[in-house]
């Protein structure tokens, strides 16, 4: 299928989201959209696939004028897309999620369930797929999840599929699963646009690259005839990123410290964890998620318990406290999910700013509020970390993806405690902003603080870690100096759960079949 | 628009319930603002209070999250610990209606933190809790006056009348009690502390998103009791001014019959929970019930008709709430 989408520009309110974007979508081509948060990419998509229907210009499909007035009219023109957020019912089978608002009817209004099957089984043939149709979603994996939703667009025979941002869930055995099955669509002859954050996915597997920023369409060039240093200017736009470098210090005194420690609910039966972090260090712990870093992280900030074992923080035990006496005894907490725990995303970023330090009496008068003295230390922070907002009033909400995380950061860095857990601290942010939250982290380092950082991304670990421990099956590696281990090792300790897990996947759908 | 169309509907409902329109508006006017010597207005903002009252018990736990609703529970413990301690405590004069209103305090509030010990210990969810407390709060009550505290000359199921230093006084000059000054005080406080407390601060935090305040390092048990025993207090309050300053005795069903809990949770979601404006909605609300029944003795109106009306705003109220709700919704996706 030839998209052409010609002049498209939406406004949202004095915003300008889009900008007059011209764009071409080849059959047998894996197109690639990136650009940051806020580029305009979801919202480009968005048009094309007729969920925003206020836009002005031109598409065409295959040459024809077309003029979407709701997604099934996209759908029907043969367009398919699988959302960052899927959507499935969990608890039907994999069967009824795919056939669920297009169900073929045998007479009588009954459900044709074995024209459904006999459908996907070829698809399944074709494209070498293995999971089993009567399995309901709410068992399978994430991976599992996103192949039925491009079994979904498939079986509604999609030629253009858009994925926006499909590997931020995967693990990478399934990313590369997920590769392998996107050129074999391209080879079918369908077109994939492929909507990302991630530039060696690009440079690895898409035959066209197409950038955009603040609304507008920078680029859009064969891969052959750009390179990655070319597209990340663009995608960044004027060079604003500071250099990242890890200066040589010498550690100092142990500042947390967990030993024999058993938290309560993990995911798989490990050992205890021990681990020490000093001063003047970070610690990375790396693994695919849902590993059990999350419940470690939740056991060290207070909001899970432990069967036994010893948290200290600065020499103080405090394993039997609450959240507030550990972060009045030197800890803070950069959490991973920052629309629920970092973020109350309905109140001012005022409000959000000063809720940390608000136990330490510096914000409060005896019961009451220092309104103003809250206010300077919202615009301080939102100054000295450049988050982008219209004021200190504005809507926590109201802030991208990437702004919420720098606030939140701000937040936490400011209260100079000398813990700092950082949980994912740059998951789905934009360029610009990784790099800076990593500069930030490396200052804290050279201050004398000692961070514990958690992250499923191993470039991050590799490059802001003094130590690096691996996650696996809710157990901790023994930790590695970073200089003296390589980036296979590491993968082969975090993967081997993947590949043991591929094994298993396979028996069951044989067994299915 | 929104106005317009309102005005349409009334005047569509006046003409099916064969009324005119001018009759009807007058009538509804002067029997919620007018009246000899203003009477009709007093009953407005008597009624005012407590249904304010009520609205603000509502707000402030619904801010923090605690969907408290079991006011009318709350209510009528105030209420009849008030006439109770009145009756039998002996104390007189303004130590007795001191200690009665503070005894209505304690008393619902400690009828709400039941419903959040449960959410607590047990896992009850707050909605649940307090709807339930509702009906041993009612019955339990109704057994008392109806028995043991029965004022058995009066042949109906109330206690006796209190005794007359008890009663709270007119303002001067005129047929209002002054219990709304209570509601005053009391929305004036919750103003403070909504807007520059730290206790309200951390409510709302509470209310906007739990996990984020536990986090936080927010004691989500504290916040929880105190707000509710906040909430179930001024419900409370409630409670003990209608006993001491408009009917002088606990009658079964007195509280529970003209709605005043449930009117106050609609008013306080009908302004979105946003802390000034409970006075106004109240008001509003008052005003319409008031009128309704004017409207009904003079110009032959049903007062149905008041409540269909009411029901309609709040359609609109409801419609235009959601589709702003859904307009920022699509900006967000845009990014």
């Amino acid at each position: 299928m030839l998209a052409k989408l010609h002049d498209i520009s939406v406004n949202f309110g004095e915003v300008r989201a889009l900008d007059n974007v011209s764009l071409d979508i080849s059959p047998n081509q894996i197109h690639a959209i990136v650009g940051e948060n806020g580029a305009g990419k979801s919202t480009l998509m968005s048009v094309l696939f007729g969920l925003n229907v206020n836009y002005s210009g031109q598409i065409f499909i295959d040459e024809i004028n077309k003029n979407w007035s709701t997604p099934s009219d996209a759908i029907k023109a043969g367009i398919g897309m699988v959302h960052q957020h899927f959507m499935l019912i969990e608890s039907m089978t994999v069967l009824e999620n795919i056939i669920l608002g297009s169900e073929p009817n045998k007479y009588l209004g009954f459900l044709d369930f074995q024209f459904a099957k006999k459908k996907l089984y070829d698809l399944l043939r074709t494209y070498n797929f293995s999971i089993n149709l009567n399995q309901t979603v709410g068992e399978l994996s994430v991976g599992q999840r996103q192949m039925v939703e491009i079994l979904k667009t498939l079986y509604r025979s999609a030629a253009l599929i858009i994925l926006d941002e499909p590997t931020a869930v995967l693990t990478p055995a399934e990313r590369a699963d997920l590769f392998n099955s996107l050129q074999d669509f391209k080879n079918a002859g369908k077109s994939i646009i492929l909507i990302t954050h991630k530039i060696d996915e690009v440079m690895a597997n898409a035959d066209h690259v197409s950038v955009m920023r603040s609304g507008q369409l920078i680029s859009s060039l064969p891969i052959n005839s750009t390179s990655r240093g070319q597209i990340s200017d663009e995608i960044v736009g004027a060079s604003k990123t500071k250099s990242i470098s890890r200066k040589k210090i010498k550690p100092g005194p142990v500042k947390l410290h967990l030993s024999d420690l058993d938290v309560l609910g993990m995911p798989q039966i490990g050992n205890a964890f021990n681990l020490e972090v000093k001063a003047n260090e970070i610690v990375g712990i790396a693994g695919v998620a849902g590993n059990g870093q999350a419940e470690l992280v939740e056991a060290i900030i207070g909001l899970r318990s432990s069967k036994s074992g010893l948290i200290e923080i600065c020499g103080t035990n405090v394993t039997e406290v609450d959240i507030s006496t550990r972060r009045d005894a030197g800890l803070c907490y950069i959490p991973e999910d920052r629309q629920k725990r970092g973020l109350a995303l309905d109140a001012q970023l005022s409000e959000n700013a000063s809720i940390s330090l608000l136990a330490s009496k510096a914000f409060a008068k005896g019961p009451f509020l220092r309104k103003t003295k809250i206010k300077n230390f919202t615009e301080d922070l939102i100054k000295k970390f450049d988050v982008k907002a219209s004021s200190s009033s504005a809507l926590a909400n109201s802030l991208s993806g990437g702004n919420k995380q720098k606030l939140i950061i701000a937040r936490e860095l400011s209260l100079e405690s000398d813990v700092i857990i950082a949980e994912n601290p740059t998951w789905g942010v934009d360029l610009g902003a990784i790099n800076q939250i990593h500069y930030e982290l490396l200052s804290m380092r050279e201050n004398g603080h000692a961070i514990l950082l958690v992250s499923s991304d191993l470039d991050e670990i590799l490059t802001l870690s003094d130590r690096v421990l691996v996650m696996f099956e809710s157990e901790l590696s023994h930790s590695f100096r970073t200089e003296k281990v390589t980036r296979e090792e590491l993968g082969e300790l975090m993967l081997m759960k993947a590949s043991e897990k591929k094994k298993r996947k396979r028996q069951i759908s044989h067994e299915a079949i | 628009m929104t106005a317009l169309s309102l005005f349409l509907i009334l005047l569509l409902l006046l003409n099916l319930a064969d009324a005119n329109f001018f009759e009807a508006s007058q009538a509804f006017l002067k029997s919620a603002f007018g009246g000899r010597k203003y009477a009709y207005l007093y009953v407005t903002i008597s009624r005012c209070a407590l249904i304010t009252g009520m609205a603000i018990a509502a707000l402030i736990a619904f801010r923090a999250g605690l969907i408290n609703i079991g006011g009318e529970g709350q209510l009528v413990i105030g209420g009849f610990i008030a006439a109770f301690i009145s009756i039998y405590s002996g104390v007189t004069g303004v130590a007795g209606i001191t200690l009665a209103i503070l005894s209505a305090m304690i008393g619902g509030g400690l009828w709400a933190v039941l419903a959040g010990l449960m959410k607590l210990k047990l896992g009850v969810p707050i909605l649940v809790g307090t709807l339930l407390l509702n009906y041993p709060a009612r019955y339990i009550t109704s057994y008392f006056v109806s028995h043991p505290l029965r004022d058995v000359s009066s042949g109906m199921p109330q206690t006796h009348l209190l005794d007359k230093s008890l009663w709270l006084p007119f303002v001067e000059g005129t047929r209002l009690d002054i219990g709304f000054m209570f509601i005053l005080i009391v929305y004036a406080f919750v103003l403070v502390y909504s807007y520059r407390t730290v206790p309200g601060y951390h409510a709302k935090m509470t209310g906007l998103s739990i996990e984020f305040a536990a986090t936080s390092g927010i004691n989500i048990f504290n916040t929880t009791l105190k707000t509710l025993a906040f909430s179930g207090a001024i419900a409370g309050l409630v409670g003990a001014i209608a006993v001491l300053g408009i009917h002088h005795r606990f009658t079964d069903g007195m509280l529970v019959q003209p709605l005043y809990a449930w009117t106050g949770i609609v008013a306080a979601l009908l302004i979105n929970l946003v802390p000034w404006a409970i006075l106004p909605a109240g008001f509003f609300f008052a005003s319409l019930t008031s009128g309704a029944s004017g409207m009904e003795r003079t110009a032959d109106v049903p007062k149905e008709i008041a409540i269909i009306i009411q029901g309609i705003i709040i359609l609109f109220v409801a419609a235009r709430a959601t589709s702003i709700a859904s307009g920022s919704k699509k900006k967000e996706e845009g990014s």
